[in-house]
């Protein structure tokens, strides 16, 4: 389980969910965590001052700056940090949120990144908190799984039950296969996999869906199912419709606690991307925290 | 009190002194003991006499206040055509009366003269255009400014900028080592999608060493990556050197001419120890005057020119396209009105103009780009140009000054306006925080990047 998580916070209610469940997490696990919180931008040349992203106040930036808001951060989490096992540091800086995010997972090494996610229009300039884009980016360039808690009430409960994967057999979903497999693994926990048929758009005959969806269910046998060892408690599934609403039905009805799927580059365009993908939208819609993973690295 | 702990005379040389400056909440304690500094009359007056060119002298002397300079100031413009700010009153009521006065002025007038010459004049140099003695307050007001500079009436920011140029060897600290470091990351990052990426540190004899703005490592590391993106596409044998990577010079906006020096020489050593057949600077206007075109002479080159050709980015990106070393995917080009923003910096003062209307003619389909009225070398500041953007203690006239380049781009209709300079660019997006008028902006790069071709052997398998 993850030794070293980075709590990526803005510090307001938006981020309470991704916290608990970070916290939560190193209870159990004894992680050690990472607060990390960006300031604000400095949006002025190479001015000291910055907009703060919480108030949205011009603040300059200075040590006492930055031990206020520690404080602050401090007191909100005061409880959850007193329980937590592994030990607690805090990083706070200043610049454009997703590299600070990256730049630091880099640095600390980290093995998971935790990040709550508004469901915020667009990343304007002031970076009233962690939008879309900077979650796209994240989980786009990030090393390490990231996993993303939209609101509270997807917080985790204690412990993870049922992990549902999700794949679209790409070269990432098998980066997502192997986290999601280690954690049923280690959590000893039921662990459903599942392909979505897109259809979206596409008329396709009722026979011709069956087959694919048989398909599907053997291509996940064969190719997940070799790599099982001996864990046993998983199944297969495979549905026809619009991935993000299928995956979310899912989810609801085998009461899974997490959903682990793949963020690949292709997927949309960065820069372009708001909250239109397959993964951004399961997170908005699920009701428990959703791990994206790109990379072999830290799986 | 003749000399503050943190407004003083004496350059910031040291790492403490420097986060001692840095702690001082807006330049508050700074400014209160800037109200205090004594002036050195005496040493004012001898550095005029030693410094003065005979040019400058000429020019205070010749000035005809026929005032046909006023129209072309922006900031004449912007502020009610005040006739304060005229350039040549402007220039006349600071510098001229220093001049008249031999240096016997007071505290009070020195601050006076240092708000005019940070937040009444960006140094554009557009006005010198107009006058019919080819009278440039742009270079009297960058000369007035390192007499205030000796004197230690330089606004905060400047002194702290020029400070970090004197201890880290860039305006921001970035040090050697976390330079490098990006540079390892931005290829680590960027291997799978660009097989074969790279960021080559030291390397000797390349055809190309590639400088940039701390910035870019500071906040923006993808610069660097897209840089190396495009020359890696391009296919050239290119090079960053670990120290002398940096070309900006905050110090030429604080008025800090021995740290000019000292900028220009770190980046020519690292040329002659690399030994580059040329360089390359990133997009960034001040860098490369202050590089490339100023900097020569700041160390004393006879030829006026750097060791090695040194070019702007837009002229390495115009040649990669003409020899197709870089090719556009029609289809992909820019269909939307779209604006350009020329900066004083390699265009007024290098004649870089037609460089980037080439560029434009590749990356924007033929009918969408609208020119800003006036243009090219006639085009007016950013708004934030001369180290405007960063002084806090000018924000409001500041954002008064970006009035005309709002009215230029909306006037336009273009709801995109590529800034191949970093301060324009920083100065645009400001514009739209402070005044909401719905524009994007965009450096050179991304934009090329999301339209060429990508040779297949390029491409990441799968
Ligand atoms: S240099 Fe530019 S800002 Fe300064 S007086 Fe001339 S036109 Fe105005
Ligand atoms: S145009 Fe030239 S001569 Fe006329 S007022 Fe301006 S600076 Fe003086
Ligand atoms: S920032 Fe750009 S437009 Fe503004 S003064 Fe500098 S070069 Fe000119």
């Amino acid at each position: 389980m993850s030794k070293k998580i980075l709590l990526a916070t803005t510090g307001s209610p938006a981020s309470f969910g991704a916290a608990r469940v970070a916290f939560q997490m190193a209870k159990r696990y004894g992680s050690e965590i990472i607060v990390f919180h960006v300031i604000g931008l400095p949006t002025k040349a190479y001015s000291q001052i910055v907009h703060d992203v919480r108030t949205g106040d011009e603040v300059q930036v200075d040590d006492d700056y930055k031990s206020w808001v520690e404080d602050e951060l401090r007191n909100t989490y005061a409880r959850q940090i007193e329980e937590a096992e592994g030990g607690v540091s805090f990083v706070l800086t200043t610049g454009v949120p997703h590299r600070e995010i990256l730049r630091t997972a880099r640095s600390e090494d980290v093995d998971l990144i935790i990040m709550g996610a508004s469901s915020g229009s667009i990343d304007h300039i002031d970076y009233k908190g962690y939008t879309g884009s900077t979650l796209q980016k994240v989980a786009k360039a990030a090393k390490c799984p990231v996993m993303t808690v939209h609101r509270e009430s997807a917080a985790y409960r204690g412990g993870f039950n049922h992990v549902l994967f999700c794949t679209d057999f790409s070269k990432q979903a098998n980066h997502a296969f192997k986290y999601a497999l280690n954690t049923a693994r280690e959590c000893d926990c039921d662990m459903t996999m599942f392909h979505a048929l897109d259809v979206g758009g596409k008329v396709l005959a009722q026979n011709e869906i069956e087959d694919r969806l048989i398909e599907a269910r053997k291509r996940m046998r064969s190719l997940y199912g070799s790599q099982m060892g001996d864990f046993k408690n998983y199944d297969v599934e495979a549905w026809e419709g619009i991935p993000y609403m299928e995956i979310v039905k899912l989810a609801r009805e085998r009461m899974a606690d997490l959903i682990v799927m793949a963020h690949h580059a292709g997927e949309s365009d960065s820069d372009e991307a708001r909250l239109g993908s397959t993964l951004e939208q399961v997170i908005l819609r699920a009701s428990c925290p959703v791990v994206s993973v790109n990379k072999p690295d830290k799986v | 009190m003749p000399e503050g702990t943190l407004c003083n005379k004496q350059p910031i040389n040291t790492d403490e002194q420097l986060k001692l400056v840095l702690n001082d909440k807006g330049g508050k304690q700074y400014y209160a003991e800037m109200e205090q500094l004594d002036v050195d009359t005496e040493k004012l007056w001898n550095t005029i006499q030693k410094t003065m060119k005979s040019r400058l002298k000429t020019w205070l002397e010749i000035c005809a206040h026929c005032g046909l300079c006023s129209e072309s100031c922006f900031l004449y413009q912007v502020n009610g055509r005040k006739p304060e700010q005229v350039p040549s009153y402007k220039i006349q009521s600071t510098l001229g009366e220093i001049v008249k006065k031999k240096g016997q002025v007071s505290n009070e007038f020195m601050r006076h003269c240092m708000d005019v010459a940070w937040s009444w004049c960006t140094c554009c140099n557009r006005c010198g255009q107009f006058c019919p003695h080819g009278i440039d307050m742009g270079v009297m007001f960058s000369y007035l400014r390192g007499l205030l500079y000796s004197q230690g009436f330089v606004p905060w920011e400047l002194k702290i900028g020029s400070g970090m140029h004197r201890v880290y060897r860039a305006q921001m600290d970035v040090t050697t080592e976390d330079w490098v470091e990006t540079c390892e990351w931005m290829a680590e990052e960027n291997e799978e999608e660009w097989p074969g990426l790279e960021i080559p540190v030291d390397k000797e004899g390349a055809d190309i060493m590639y400088t940039c703005n701390a910035r870019e490592p500071k906040h923006y590391p993808e610069d660097l990556a897209e840089a190396a993106i495009l020359f890696h596409v391009a296919g050239e044998n290119w090079t960053v050197p670990s120290e002398g990577w940096e070309q900006t010079s905050l110090s030429m906006f604080a008025g800090d001419w021995e740290c000019c020096k000292d900028n220009v020489e770190n980046v020519y050593a690292a040329i002659e120890r690399l030994k580059p057949k040329r360089a390359i600077g990133t997009e960034c206007g001040h860098a490369h005057r202050a590089t490339v075109i100023e900097g020569p002479y700041w160390v004393g080159r006879e030829d006026g020119q750097p060791p090695v050709p040194f070019m702007h980015y837009v002229e390495w990106l115009l040649e990669a396209l003409e020899t197709g070393k870089i090719k556009i995917d029609p289809a992909k080009r820019i269909k939307e009105p779209v604006t350009l923003q020329d900066s004083c910096n390699y265009v007024r003062n290098q004649g870089l103009k037609n460089v980037t209307r080439k560029i434009i003619e590749y990356i924007v389909e033929p009918g969408y780009f609208r020119e800003m009225a006036p243009n090219k070398e006639y085009n007016y500041c950013c708004g934030g140009g001369g180290g405007f953007n960063g002084i806090g203690k000018y924000r409001p006239q500041r954002n008064v000054a970006l009035l005309k380049k709002l009215q230029q781009i909306q006037d336009t209709g273009a709801k995109l306006v590529i800034a191949p300079c970093h301060n324009c660019w920083d100065a645009i997006r400001d514009l739209e925080e402070e005044y909401e008028i719905g524009i994007r902006w965009s450096f050179l790069k991304p934009l090329v990047i999301n339209m060429m071709i990508v040779p297949d052997h390029l491409k990441p398998e799968e």
